[in-house]
């Protein structure tokens, strides 16, 4: 991690000062850490952390001599002044360094060579650059008994903490959790959970980035790797729409660990990483991992070269059409890109979608109003947050409202479901259909605001063309509101830029029988909403190719199966929700004969005798580039390392949820939720073992009572599309007037009950 | 201690506070009057009547010295070890008391459960030194090793503890 | 000898001055009334500038000044925190107070919180001192009853409030912004600083906090006018101070004496009955335990600010304590140190880790296994300590230690080499 503050050098209204007799400059109430930091002296730290809030001066490690004022001062708490005057390598200073180090390292085990921070650690690189000349300690190291799990993703070693406070201000003051503590006082002081409890929550993985020593380290990676064996690769996180810049660590070819990046983008997720995106990577050697290419008739499934499935494939997508692509959430633009022109070349008249929403009609309005990227959330006075559950699905936006909600701003929510952050603020629950009155109630509060902004929910806004009417138009009316739209889909609004449309004709056709072959790329549509529907129409289609990193679903049936890299191992773009064009970049190579998608479709299109002229992820990119006014502009480089915006509107397309409907069935409405360790891959992840968790339908304790399903411990859900069963839990919390159910969890099928358009539905609820 | 009996304490002290979280040591000394000293169960009593996680009341309530996590003896004596008792004997006074109940000369409670000797740091007596302190009620000194013999046989003959913080 | 008794009124008359109708007959209240009556609050302001009255609690910055610097315009109310933490070795003048004059000091909180425009007052009192909370419980509920708290007091318009919270064992709830912290329902950590708790102490708020001693005088100031104080002592210790004595004389006590009249040899002697017979003063720590210790070289120092500082040490809280020819220098800054060690909150690396280094180093020079390079050990551990920390916990833990070093320097290297007696004998002596 950076332990500094980014500085704008370049901003109006320069301070000068003077540093070690340079004279330098920076804008009005930088600290000096930062201020040096951004000049090139580094005045080494350990507690301050600006991510964290405000410095705490407790290391004392940062002393630096200012003049005219008595003693040492803590440079993380001193703003840069007209002509300060700084020195941070007088004698005074470096002794002040020296000491304090020495005082550190006291009682610091000095067990470096088994560390497993040992190689990364700033205890041992200050150690090493402004450390003790010697050490005088004779006494017994203090004794803590020895290193336990503070949960199955955490393990703590007490003796190496040094008490920066870092990792307790994190979940006390930026996840706000409250479970990790320092208890006791001075030199027994210790980080503790309740009594040993485990230390749960959703961001709980940030402390080991935090940490500088080795007293908070990785469970899932200790002891797997030495720093000399790693080698560490920057890219975006694929788990959610968010788009978090994160790091890859491969070890022995394969990614071993992944971390926060140690220069955060601070327009996207600051640094921080939810515990999925950072221990969801054993899925990658999950045991279902397709790591052979697989050609599959009536008789047998055989294992075979890739030359030789590519051949298949290109046999069956060679034969008369028409032919239909069908994209996952996860699949990149590039691979969108070679989809749509395999389409317009050699399968030309094949349908492409994708399984994502799409370019839902009703969010026009929406999606026109100013945009916000995430740390508008920090300056807004007022988070209006419209449906969905950031919390569980766009899991780092739940930090940046606690952030703006401590910084003094207020929070309104509204929508079909209770969630984390409702108790923040106000919170108006209401039933699927009518979000209109939750935007109505947010009205007022509104037009008090002077930088309101708006989070809104993609999928639960897609179906209520009122209230998005009613929030564009209160956008529309309010200076300075902004908006920002909480995606569905990981790559959605980058397939959707490329003009990919949803699914509803893709599957209309199916059903028709009039498809000759599909190629699902990163797809699983018999997981996805309308799985019924899907299963159904799959069965009337000639053959499938799967181009697929796991197996299960579609892998298991399809005559040809391509294994393909996951996000984690290959190139690409993401577009992220704020429309942030963003590079993956492979952290490790795909195992076995598994090739990334954009390689495969290449070959593909080779087969095909309609080989394109480029070759690398790069030209394909900027063959999109070229091609599609929404990526006008953009490239590899330009986008860089921290991303780049997207300036055009995607092309409008037909095929998104049609909303404004009533919901299809009797019953009860549905009320769909998603649980962040809910999914197929926090399910896959070994490492997410202990976290986990299933599908459940809740009903609030009126609902229950009314229809006789109090003791109930199961529960059958029909809908005119399909039915499932589920263990039922009655919250008293929960309102009434609706049922709540998981989506996502493999293997529930809650997606039956959907149809693939995800437009509401109703449910008759039994005891099963 | 339940959160309902801890709300009967501190609701009525609520609004003399800007921040809930004010009512946090009223909360645990009310809770530690009923064994004692605090449990699991109290912090989490306490949390819940203050509107605040177990662990942050466990951190709290670590940081001060008469907050006790672990069982104490029914009367708990504490004697002052600070400088000016010092000079004026309170390491006798500590070793007498401690040899007397049986227990290691820094301190410790009795098995019966009736008494814990403890160190404490400068009670505020100092005019009055070699002094000790019996649960919460005042503090007493000069202590003589004959006063501390009496004194033991005065609090078995009278067990019940003072320790209402009020 | 020169004694008065200002904030100990109680000493003077017959009555119990912990009842309220007894201290409206001695003359209490009058200061309250004048003010609501003829003076605005800038007046009650100026007269504290003009009285030079110093804090009580240790730090002696001057009262008025502290009060000025809250800001006039804060959209947030203003609060009075009152510091009984007492807590500081050898210092025991504050419980006298709050047992025997419990209003005067209510009185002066009220007369702070009107010149500074609050209306609320907090009194944080250590948790050892449940005795004493109990006195100012019954006083404060008195008070309220007899209209001397609450709205509209005394008839007046002014509003106030005072709340009594008890500390619960922790010697860094006293350093004020500790106080704050554990006040607010956290761990009693300091603050960094700034901001001051002028600009932004309790909740966030503008917040005047003041020792138990310094408040008490504010009634007396008040009735009596600035000039008439600060015609006690000397020009920059005004007033009357209470000393608190223990330790090795015959007659360990408070007493308040006129600053500057009196020398400590004239405490020592006079005041306090002296010293066993065949022994003699050997040494002192004048200001509370976290102060430079004082020598026989020093006893002519007279008792004042200024004094102190020249004699190489400050007067602190007045907690005196003394030792006599029998005590043993180096024992006694173990015992220091171990009480530092105890009482660091954990928060500031030097001393945290420091404190636990010196009471390691000393408790092995006291034990008979010192070396003689653990003197120079010792001075570099403090040499790390010193002025690099958050608050004065450190520095206090630093200077008896570092000046016993240097002024006894001869008794450490006697224990290096034969180790230190391994106790104080019960030492019955004048009560
Ligand atoms: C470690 C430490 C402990 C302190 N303890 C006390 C105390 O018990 N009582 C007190 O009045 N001041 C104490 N102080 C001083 C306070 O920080 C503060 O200066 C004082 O309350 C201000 O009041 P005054 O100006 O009236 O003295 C302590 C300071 C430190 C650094
Ligand atoms: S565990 Fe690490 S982050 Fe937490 S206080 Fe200790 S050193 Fe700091
Ligand atoms: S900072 Fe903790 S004791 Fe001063």
């Amino acid at each position: 991690m950076s332990d500094y503050a980014p500085v704008n050098l370049s901003a109006p209204d320069q301070i000068e000062f003077e540093l070690n007799r340079r004279r330098l400059a920076a804008p009005a109430g930088t600290m000096l850490v930062d201020a040096a930091y951004a000049h090139g002296v580094e005045v080494p730290v350990f507690c301050y952390e600006p991510r964290l809030g405000g410095p705490i001066g407790a290391c004392r490690m940062c002393l630096v001599h200012v003049e005219g004022m008595r003693g040492l001062q803590t440079a993380c708490s001193t703003q840069v002044q007209p002509d300060m005057v700084v020195r941070s390598d007088t004698d005074e200073v470096r002794d002040a360094h020296d000491g304090v180090l020495e005082l550190l390292l006291a009682n610091h085990p000095l067990d470096c060579p088994v560390c497993d921070k040992g190689g990364e650690c700033p205890l041992q690189d200050r150690t090493f650059k402004f450390g003790p000349g010697k050490t005088q300690f004779v006494e017994h190291k203090r004794h803590f008994p020895k290193p336990l799990d503070l949960s199955s993703l955490i393990a703590l070693d007490r003796e190496r903490c040094i008490t920066c406070f870092r990792c307790v201000r994190f979940s006390q003051e930026v996840a706000e959790d409250g479970h990790l503590i320092m208890r006791e006082r001075g030199g027994d002081s210790e980080i503790a959970t309740f009594t040993g409890d485990h230390y749960t929550g959703r961001f709980t993985g940030n402390v080991i980035d935090l940490c500088p020593v080795g007293a908070l380290t990785s469970v899932p990676y200790r002891f797997v790797a030495r720093p000399w064996d790693i080698k560490n690769t920057p890219s975006v996180c694929g788990h959610c729409p968010v788009g978090c810049n994160l790091e890859l660590t491969e070890h022995e070819g394969h990614v071993a660990r992944v971390t926060g990046r140690p220069n955060p983008n601070y327009s996207v997720e600051e640094g921080w990483l939810c515990d999925k995106a950072r221990f969801a990577y054993p899925e990658d050697r999950a045991p279902d991992r397709v790591r052979q290419p697989l050609i599959r008739d009536a008789a047998a499934t055989r294992e075979v070269a890739i030359e030789e499935a590519v051949e298949a494939a290109a046999l069956l997508l060679g034969r008369d059409g028409p032919h239909a692509f069908l994209l996952g959430p996860g699949a990149t633009v590039e691979e969108g890109f070679l989809a749509q022109e395999l389409a317009s070349g050699p399968c030309r008249g094949a349908l492409v979608a994708q399984l994502g929403l799409g370019d839902a009609p009703a969010l026009a309005g929406l999606r026109a109003a100013p945009a916000a990227q995430l740390d508008d959330i920090d300056r807004a006075d007022l988070v209006v947050l419209v449906g969905g559950d950031p919390a569980n699905q766009q899991p780092v936006v739940e930090l940046r409202i606690r952030k703006a909600v401590r910084g003094g701003g207020r929070l309104v929510s509204a929508g079909p479901r209770r969630h984390p952050l409702s108790g923040l603020g106000p919170s108006y629950i209401t039933p699927p259909g009518r979000l209109l009155d939750g935007v109505r109630a947010a009205g007022p509060a509104f037009r008090a605001a002077r930088r309101p902004l708006v989070l809104w929910d993609e999928a639960d806004l897609a179906h209520e063309p009122a209230a998005a009417a009613e929030l564009a138009g209160l956008l529309g009316a309010t200076r300075g509101a902004r908006q920002l739209e909480l995606g569905a889909d990981v790559n959605g609004a980058g397939l959707s830029a490329l003009g990919i449309p949803g699914a509803a004709d893709l599957v209309a056709a199916l059903e028709q029988g009039t498809i000759t072959t599909l190629l699902t790329i990163h797809a699983q549509p018999a997981e996805s909403a309308g799985a019924a529907r899907w299963a159904e129409a799959l069965g009337r289609v000639g053959a499938v190719v799967a181009l697929a990193s796991h197996g299960g679903g579609i892998a298991d049936s399809a005559a040809v199966v391509l294994p393909a890299a996951t996000h984690r191992e290959q190139e690409g773009v993401y577009v992220s929700m704020a429309k942030r064009a963003q590079r993956l970049r492979p952290g490790a190579a795909p195992p076995g004969g598994a090739a990334p998608g954009w390689e495969l479709l290449i070959a593909l299109a080779h087969r095909l005798g309609a080989a394109p002229a480029y070759r690398s992820p790069a030209a394909t990119f900027a063959a999109a580039a070229a091609a599609r006014p929404a990526l006008a502009g953009l490239s590899y480089d330009v986008i860089g390392e921290l991303g780049a915006l997207l300036h055009a509107a995607p092309p409008a397309t037909t095929n998104g949820a049609v909303g404004g409907g009533g919901a299809d069935g009797t019953g009860l409405p549905l009320v769909t939720t998603l649980r962040i360790f809910g999914d197929a891959a926090a399910h896959r992840s070994d490492a997410l073992s202990g976290v986990r968790q299933g599908a459940e339908v809740v009903l609030g304790a009126g609902e229950a009572e009314r229809r006789g399903l109090a003791g109930a411990a199961q529960v059958r859900l029909q809908s005119p599309h399909g039915a499932c069963t589920l263990p039922l839990r009655v919250d008293p919390r929960c309102p009434d007037g609706a049922v709540h159910a998981t989506l996502g969890v493999p293997g529930a099928g809650v997606e039956r009950l959907l149809a693939v358009d995800r437009s509401p539905v109703r449910v008759e609820v039994t005891a099963a | 201690m339940t959160a309902d009996e801890i709300r009967g304490h501190i609701d009525p002290i609520r609004d003399q506070f800007a921040e809930g979280r004010s009512l946090i040591l009223p909360a645990l000394k009310f809770a530690q009057t009923e064994k004692g000293y605090l449990d699991g169960a109290d912090l989490e009593a306490v949390g819940e009547a203050v509107g605040l996680t177990t662990a942050y009341v466990e951190s709290v309530a670590t940081f001060y010295d008469r907050l006790y996590l672990q069982p104490t003896g029914r009367r708990v004596i504490s004697v002052c070890i600070n400088l000016s008792c010092m000079l004026r004997g309170c390491d006798e006074l500590l070793s007498h008391l401690t040899g007397r109940l049986g227990l290691p000369s820094d301190g410790g409670s009795t098995d019966d459960g009736a008494f814990t000797v403890q160190q404490a740091q400068c009670l505020g007596y100092c005019d009055r030194a070699p002094c000790l302190q019996v649960d919460v009620g005042e503090t007493q000194g000069p202590m003589s090793l004959d006063d501390a013999d009496a004194l033991i046989e005065a609090l078995r003959a009278a067990p019940t503890p003072d320790r209402l913080w009020r | 000898m020169p004694q008065r008794h200002i904030v100990y009124l109680h000493r003077e008359h017959p009555g119990d001055m912990a009842q309220l109708p007894e201290y409206v007959k001695a003359g209490g209240y009058n200061g309250l009334m004048k003010a609501l009556a003829d003076m605005e609050p800038d007046d009650v302001l100026y007269q504290l500038h003009r009285s030079g009255v110093r804090g009580r609690g240790g730090a002696g910055f001057p009262m008025g000044r502290k009060a000025s610097f809250l800001p006039k315009d804060s959209p947030r109310p203003a609060y009075v925190v009152c510091n009984a933490d007492e807590s500081e070795p050898g210092t025991f003048k504050d419980r006298e107070i709050m047992e025997f004059n419990p209003f005067q000091l209510l009185e002066g909180i009220v007369l702070a919180g009107y010149a500074i425009g609050s209306n609320h007052g907090y009194i944080y009192i250590r948790g050892e001192y449940e005795h004493q909370a109990r006195v100012l419980d019954r006083a404060i509920a008195q008070a309220y009853e007899g209209g001397y708290l609450g709205s509209g007091l005394l008839r007046s318009r002014f509003d106030f409030d005072i709340t009594l919270y008890r500390g619960a064992g922790a010697y860094i709830c006293g350093e004020e912004t500790g106080l704050l912290d554990s006040l607010e329902g956290k761990r009693g950590q300091p603050r960094l600083k700034p901001p001051f708790p002028a600009v932004a102490g309790l909740y966030a708020s503008p917040t005047l906090i003041n020792n138990v001693e310094t408040l008490t005088t504010v009634p007396v100031i008040v009735a009596k006018g600035a000039d008439w104080y600060a015609t006690l002592g000397t020009e920059k210790s005004t007033g009357t101070k209470v000393f608190s004595v223990s330790g090795h004389v015959m007659k360990p006590g408070n007493y308040e004496i006129v600053m500057g009249d009196t020398s400590l040899r004239e405490l020592l002697y006079d005041i306090c009955g002296g010293f066993r017979p065949g022994h003699d003063f050997k040494a002192c720590w004048i200001g509370g335990s976290s102060v430079p210790v004082l020598t026989a070289e020093h006893v002519d120092t007279r008792l004042d600010y200024e004094s102190c500082e020249t004699a190489g040490t400050y007067l602190g809280s007045a907690g005196c304590i003394v030792m006599d020819d029998s005590g043993c220098i180096v024992r006694s800054s173990l015992r220091l140190a171990h009480f530092y060690r105890h009482e660091s909150c954990g928060k500031c690396t030097p001393c945290r880790e420091g404190t636990m280094w010196m009471e390691k180093v000393l408790q092995r020079i006291v034990d008979g296994e010192g070396r003689m390079e653990d003197l120079e050990l010792l001075e570099s551990i403090m040499g790390r300590i010193s002025g690099r920390v958050l608050c004065a916990l450190a520095d206090g833990a630093v200077a008896p230690i570092e000046s016993a070093l240097r002024l006894f320097r001869d008794d450490f290297v006697h224990a290096v080499e034969h180790g230190s007696p391994a106790r104080e004998p019960m030492a019955p002596m004048g009560a």
